[in-house]
């Protein structure tokens, strides 16, 4: 059975957003979602994320249609991904905290035991996503952009979420940070084996990232978006394809 | 004529000096209109001299009040103005204290939409409520005692302080309630351990800025009804032209003031040191 499925769903605001979407995802596949501006993808990753309802159609994640967010699905979004408030490692470890632990279970001893665990583990995450020691007492307004994401990325694969939804993570990080950032999150995937779903506009970066590319885009003006295409990326997508892929994206947006 | 432009930059020296021009001023007029009224007529209880500020300052701070005459007079703690002032902050120490239900009501309002929809509109129309024309209500239904004091400062303040964290509480992103929830956060979680951690900043920032608000409520309520308190002397004294003691006790009532917003300045500092005012 698909990890994911999403059976003929419909979103409409003032506007119809998205109309009959029809997907279904694998255990363990990194799929893009690629689209033009206002074309619904970030909708469809808060319908995935169950903290939006779809006019019709259903979304089952292993089977269970979820009405809510949980740390079944992790999220990274593009901008305020980290708890201001909260150090480097405290955001880190903050998931499995709370999720473990109530307010009475925190002031028991097992507490502090299973925290310092929790330390130990941040700390390994840290080395992976290539920050320092030093920077887990840092916040986050003492770190480049770059390094917030990574954080990021670490705080939401710490839980072991069974699907890690990525918003737009990298795109306001400038283009090295961004390379950096591709090959990290390829490199965790590889690792931990974790279903993603990265939503960009970058064709480019889909391409680069995922095992499938789906293209969400409207047919004419007033309708909500459809699936034009989804396109198994050839794993490994060697450089020379790229930009073959990249011609028939695009025609299928520009077309759309 | 660069003073005048946007792009100026003074100096340390210029800053400084700029910004204690105004009191130097205030002072200078002062003295020179009350050594003119003092001159025509040495008997005037408007505008008192130094001199006479300060023995009135010096006999409030040393002597006991009229009806305290079982107390050692020159000393402090037994003397008319500490009596007031533990009096004053005994009151605005309880008002405090109630506006932290304000604040979990607020917070509340904000996130969970029940709450919100059951209590916004009630609230907006409360702030609305002049709480000084309330008063006359309050001294018949809860008596002259302190709580009629303490609740006018809190009908006065808290639809402020309510609303305030409300509007904070949701201007607080979505994505961060999301995540939280994705890593794993109860409902509580959230709201206890994301969102008013991370307003909390704020609140208290919102809370020191409304602190003259109280203080004002604080003395209307005090001048109407009460035996002891900044305020009561105050009242009690314009009946007596006590100007030589009354100014003295308008510029410590500015000093306390003071030194309660730079405390909690410097807590907010301490408690949050990740905040940085935009």
């Amino acid at each position: 059975m698909p990890l994911i499925q999403i059976h003929d769903v419909s979103v409409r605001y003032t506007s119809p957003v998205l109309s009959g979407i029809d997907i279904e995802i694998e255990e363990g596949e990194f799929v893009c979602v690629l689209g033009q501006t206002g074309c619904g993808k970030s909708t469809l990753l808060r319908l995935i994320l169950g903290s939006e309802k779809p006019a019709s159609g259903r979304i089952l994640v292993d089977g269970i249609e979820h009405h809510q967010p949980d740390r079944t699905r992790g999220y990274v979004p593009q901008k305020y991904s980290l708890f201001p408030d909260k150090t480097v490692l405290d955001n880190i470890t903050f998931g499995p905290e709370v999720s473990e632990f109530n307010l009475f279970g925190r002031c028991t001893p097992r507490f502090y035991r299973r925290r310092r665990e929790l330390r130990a583990q941040a700390f390994d995450y840290l080395r992976r996503i290539g920050l320092r020691a030093e920077d887990a007492r840092k916040y986050p307004d003492q770190l480049s952009g770059g390094m917030q994401q990574r954080v990021a990325i670490a705080q939401a694969l710490i839980t072991r979420p069974q699907i890690l939804l990525m918003d737009e993570a990298f795109s306001a990080l400038d283009p090295g940070t961004r390379r950096d950032m591709q090959q990290l999150i390829r490199d965790l995937w590889q690792a931990t084996g974790t279903t993603i779903l990265f939503v960009t506009h970058n064709t480019r970066e889909a391409l680069r990232l995922g095992t499938r590319v789906i293209v969400l885009a409207r047919e004419s003006a007033g309708q909500g978006s459809r699936v034009m295409l989804d396109l198994p990326v050839p794993e490994p997508c060697h450089e020379h394809e790229i930009p073959r892929l990249i011609d028939r994206l695009e025609t299928v947006q520009a077309v759309a | 004529m660069s003073f005048a432009l946007i792009h100026a930059k003074p100096g340390r020296t210029w800053s400084t000096l700029l910004s204690w021009t105004l009191f130097a001023a205030g002072i200078a007029a002062y003295f020179y209109v009350s050594q003119a009224r003092h001159r025509a007529n040495p008997e005037d209880r408007v505008m008192p001299t130094v001199t006479q500020m300060v023995r009135g300052m010096y006999a409030a701070a040393m002597q006991p009040a009229e009806d305290d005459e079982q107390q050692v007079s020159g000393k402090f703690f037994s003397s008319m103005l500490w009596k007031d002032t533990k009096a004053t902050s005994r009151r605005f120490f309880y008002s405090m204290i109630l506006l932290f239900p304000a604040v979990l009501l607020g917070l509340h309002m904000g996130l969970f939409p029940y709450a919100g929809a059951f209590f916004l509109r009630f609230v907006l129309f409360f702030d609305k409520i002049v709480a000084l024309s309330l008063l006359p209500i309050l001294f018949i239904a809860f008596g002259i005692d302190e709580l009629a004091k303490v609740m006018l400062i809190v009908i006065g303040v808290t639809p402020t302080i309510i609303l305030d964290t409300f509007n904070l509480t949701r201007g607080v992103p979505a994505e961060q309630t999301v995540k939280a929830f994705t890593l794993g956060a109860g409902d509580f979680d959230v709201a206890y351990r994301v969102v008013l951690k991370q307003i909390a900043p704020r609140v208290l920032n919102s809370i020191r800025l409304n602190l003259k608000a109280v203080m004002l409520f604080l003395f209307a309520g005090e001048m109407i009804a009460s035996t002891d308190g900044l305020a009561y002397r105050i009242a009690l004294l314009r009946r007596h032209m006590g100007m030589d003691v009354i100014i003295p006790y308008v510029l410590w009532v500015a000093l306390l003031l003071f030194l309660v917003d730079y405390g909690m300045r410097l807590l907010n500092r301490m408690l949050h040191p990740w905040f940085r005012e935009s």
